[in-house]
């Protein structure tokens, strides 16, 4: 189905090239994963398959890209649109019109299909992806998950034979991606689609796919069997850094065949619980905020208590109120009611200045915070603003990440440097609290790896508070202390991340759905009890 | 509910705006806008463009005041009651006719008040008409010929909206970084940044969609006019017919 041969590509004003020398054939109903480093080229390899790359955004393309008998060198993106289905990071932002039917009828239209045919495929297309009831709603009143299903369902009509998305479940909850990933199965195995897809959180997508194509930064790849590509690299989700600690014979990549490789140790090892961490001193307390929108309330009387050096992960599906808490704790939204008391001020008796000071934030978008043209000059801002010594800030960025070179600009560093850079520009002041609103997106596991470590040392060396927002489960069950769980706009869990997340099937990452009845989180807790990790 | 034709709304607040213009009455302006303001409670539609009633009115202010300074500061030296007099600035001789300063009479400000009341009321009409009809809708009803140029609007329509609560998102940021309300750089280059990797993610979602693959273009459920939209339409006219009249 899709046959790249000797592909290279340069864009236009670089002297790297993005890919070199790629060579891999997809055949008909395959689902495969992208998988790389951040920046390796990924996004770049997806758009290829439908010439939207180098057609689109210029470039020399080297070598020769079949996709069902057609050459994308001589067909244009818009000649493939009934063989490739796109689906892109942000489905919002390719939304052309604002309701759910019309938007699935916008690629028909621009290919004049007569309207019978498109009620039809409309029909049908909705069906696959569960929006029946959603037909005439606003696509700005949808939710991220249902966002990203009407994204599916729009290169769907065009009846593709090839779909390919890019990071689909980043933006979702754990049960959200679930059911995106459950759609895309049914895809590929009733109606025989081929599915292209690059993910970040391999935990998520590892079990679906049947074959890996993997792009390391030096040029080189190499596409197989899961099993056989996990050997070969660091990228690797929890579940295969298990088989690794325990020495399996065998690399699993689901849950069930490496349930039945750990039988003995499920049975076998005595538990050696994770040492409790004593929190310090409340240092930050939110208590009965209630927060509306207009009528609506998204949060009802929540509670939330922050102390010194300990974790806290905020969790729960889109729109349970997360982001409106947050929002609260940095003093963005007043709430209608409650109290919210820093130290042993109100917040709102606290000037903006100090709260800054007193409060780190990282947004969503961690690029909102840069607006300067060098890595060097924002760091030099941060130095100033905080009236701290002159490099310093630079100094802890480099102690973070050695490889950042001071001369980048902020725009072409990579989401996981990007968080860096802002990360080392908030921390120069100090805060005693800091919080995070879903720092993991598009991060890979090295640069996750990175900011767990900060979080941690952070944490238990400057007393820091931390509160982050997320849906990765599998970076609260490494670092959280604490977890809540929000579901619309009410507390429903508040505990250790332990009891937390082994009380929620849905939200269990991977190392305690394979362990489970046990209790063991990650893959340090099972190597704990086996007695073989030294703290 | 069954949805109005999306020219409906265009139609009746285009009659209107014809109106207020004719008539050119303070007291009418007003009533039209309170008028309007009835038809948007009730017709608001739940997309980003629900707002347009309230930035038209707010950006009619702002034009409002604009009008009555400039009227102030700069204009024809009109007969009538002194209010107060500013320090006038001699202007070359090859400039006659205009002055800066002077005396303001009432006459002179209330016209230009007046002024900007009728300007500030066609522009809250057409925002009254957005905000109840979303104009993605309206480009699916115009002639096929005009597509064209409606998907370069559909382009600056999407990212319009998006622009606005980009603008608040970075702000914040910005706000909690400083401690401060940031400088206007501050917020343009993300800004900036952003929307033009929006404008290009679109317009490549669009071609990757087939969009300009065919010459002519189908139309999944055609909208037909109901007697509801004649009604409105008619009292509409009837209104206007009224006005000009007056």
């Amino acid at each position: 189905m899709i046959t790249f041969s000797r592909v290279s590509l340069i864009y236009p004003h670089s002297t790297t090239t993005v890919i070199e020398d790629l060579s891999f054939e997809i055949s008909e109903g395959e689902m495969v994963l992208v998988m790389g480093h951040t920046g390796s080229g990924k996004s770049s390899l997806l758009r290829l398959i439908n010439g939207l790359v180098p057609h689109h955004t210029g470039g020399i393309l080297g070598g020769e890209i079949i996709v069902d008998g057609k050459s994308t060198r001589t067909t244009k993106p818009g000649e493939l649109a009934g063989i490739v289905g796109i689906v892109g990071q942000n489905p919002l932002a390719t939304f052309v019109t604002d309701i759910v039917e019309d938007e699935l009828a916008f690629g028909m239209e621009s290919l004049n299909f007569p309207p019978d045919v498109m009620r039809k495929r409309i029909e049908e297309a909705l069906d696959q992806v569960g929006l029946v009831p959603l037909r005439q709603r606003s696509i700005a009143t949808l939710s991220g998950g249902e966002q990203q299903r009407l994204a599916i369902a729009s290169a769907l009509v065009m009846h593709p034979k090839v779909l390919v998305l890019d990071e689909p479940t980043s933006a979702l909850d754990p049960i959200a991606s679930e059911e995106i990933l459950a759609i895309l199965h049914r895809l590929v195995h009733d109606l025989s689609v081929t599915v292209v897809l690059a993910e970040h959180r391999l935990e998520r997508v590892i079990g679906y796919v049947d074959r890996i194509l993997l792009i390391e930064g030096d040029g080189a790849s190499s596409i197989g069997e899961p099993s056989e590509i996990l050997k070969k690299t660091d990228l690797v989700p929890p579940i295969v850094r298990l088989s690794r600690a325990l020495s399996l014979e065998e690399i699993g990549t689901s849950t069930r065949e490496v349930r039945k490789l750990t039988e003995d140790i499920r049975r076998d090892l005595n538990d050696i619980p994770r040492p409790v961490f004593k929190a310090g001193e409340l240092s930050l307390s939110l208590t009965d905020i209630v927060a509306k929108y207009g009528e609506k309330e998204a949060l009802s009387s929540v509670t939330l208590e922050l102390h010194s050096g300990e974790i806290t992960a905020l969790m729960g599906r889109n729109g349970a109120g997360k982001s409106s808490l947050i929002k609260c704790a940095v003093g963005l939204l007043s709430p209608a009611s409650g109290s919210i008391v820093l130290g042993e001020r109100q917040l709102d008796e606290i000037a903006q200045k100090e709260r800054s000071r007193l409060i780190g934030y990282i947004p969503q978008e961690p690029g909102d915070l840069l607006y300067l043209s060098s890595v060097a000059e924002e760091c030099a801002r941060a130095d100033r603003d905080n009236a701290i010594a002159h490099g310093a800030t630079l100094a802890s960025l480099h102690q973070m990440l050695p490889t950042i070179s001071p001369q980048s600009h902020p725009r072409d560093l990579s989401e996981g440097e990007r968080l860096s850079l802002v990360l080392a520009i908030v921390l120069a002041g100090s805060p005693q609290i800091l919080i995070l609103d879903e720092p993991t997106r598009g991060l890979d596991y090295e640069a996750k790896n990175r900011l767990m470590a900060l979080l941690h040392r952070r944490a238990r060396i400057d007393g820091t508070s931390v509160l982050m927002a997320t849906h990765d489960v599998e970076i609260v069950a490494e670092v959280a202390d604490r977890t809540i769980f929000l579901a619309e706009g009410e507390k429903v869990a508040d505990g250790p991340t332990l009891d937390v997340l082994l009380a929620s099937p849905a939200f269990a990452p991977q190392v305690a759905k394979v362990m489970s009845p046990r209790p063991w989180l990650t893959v340090g807790d099972v190597l704990r009890s086996q007695g073989s990790l030294e703290e | 509910m069954k949805p109005f034709h999306p020219l409906t709304f265009w139609a009746l607040f285009s009659c209107l705006a014809v109106g207020v213009i004719a008539a050119d009455s303070a007291t009418l302006a007003l009533l039209a806008v309170g008028g309007a303001a009835l038809i948007v409670k009730f017709y608001k539609q739940d997309g980003p463009w629900s707002a347009s009633f309230h930035w038209s009115l707010i950006a009619g202010l702002v034009l409002i005041s604009i009008r009555a300074l400039t009227g102030i500061l700069i204009g024809v030296p009109r007969i009538g009651e002194v209010l107060f007099t500013l320090p006038r600035i001699n202007l070359p001789s090859w400039l006659p006719g205009i002055r800066i300063g002077g005396p303001v009479t009432w006459e002179r400000l209330s016209s230009s008040l007046h002024e900007g009341l009728i300007i500030a009321t066609v522009i809250a009409l057409f925002g009254a008409a957005n905000s109840v009809t979303s104009p993605h809708k309206l480009l699916r009803v115009l002639p096929s010929r005009i597509y064209q140029v409606g998907v370069t609007l559909t382009i600056a329509t999407s990212v319009f909206p998006q622009l606005i609560s980009s603008i608040a998102r970075i702000r914040q940021a910005q706000f909690l970084r400083s401690g401060s309300k940031p400088r206007i750089s501050r917020i343009a280059i993300p800004l900036l940044e952003e929307s033009l990797a929006r404008a290009v993610h679109l317009a490549e979602a669009m071609e990757a969609r087939g969009f300009g693959q065919s010459k002519s273009q189908s139309r999944y459920r055609p909208i037909n006019y109901s007697l509801r939209d004649l009604a409105w339409i008619a009292s509409g006219a009837l209104v206007a017919v009224g006005m000009v009249a007056l």
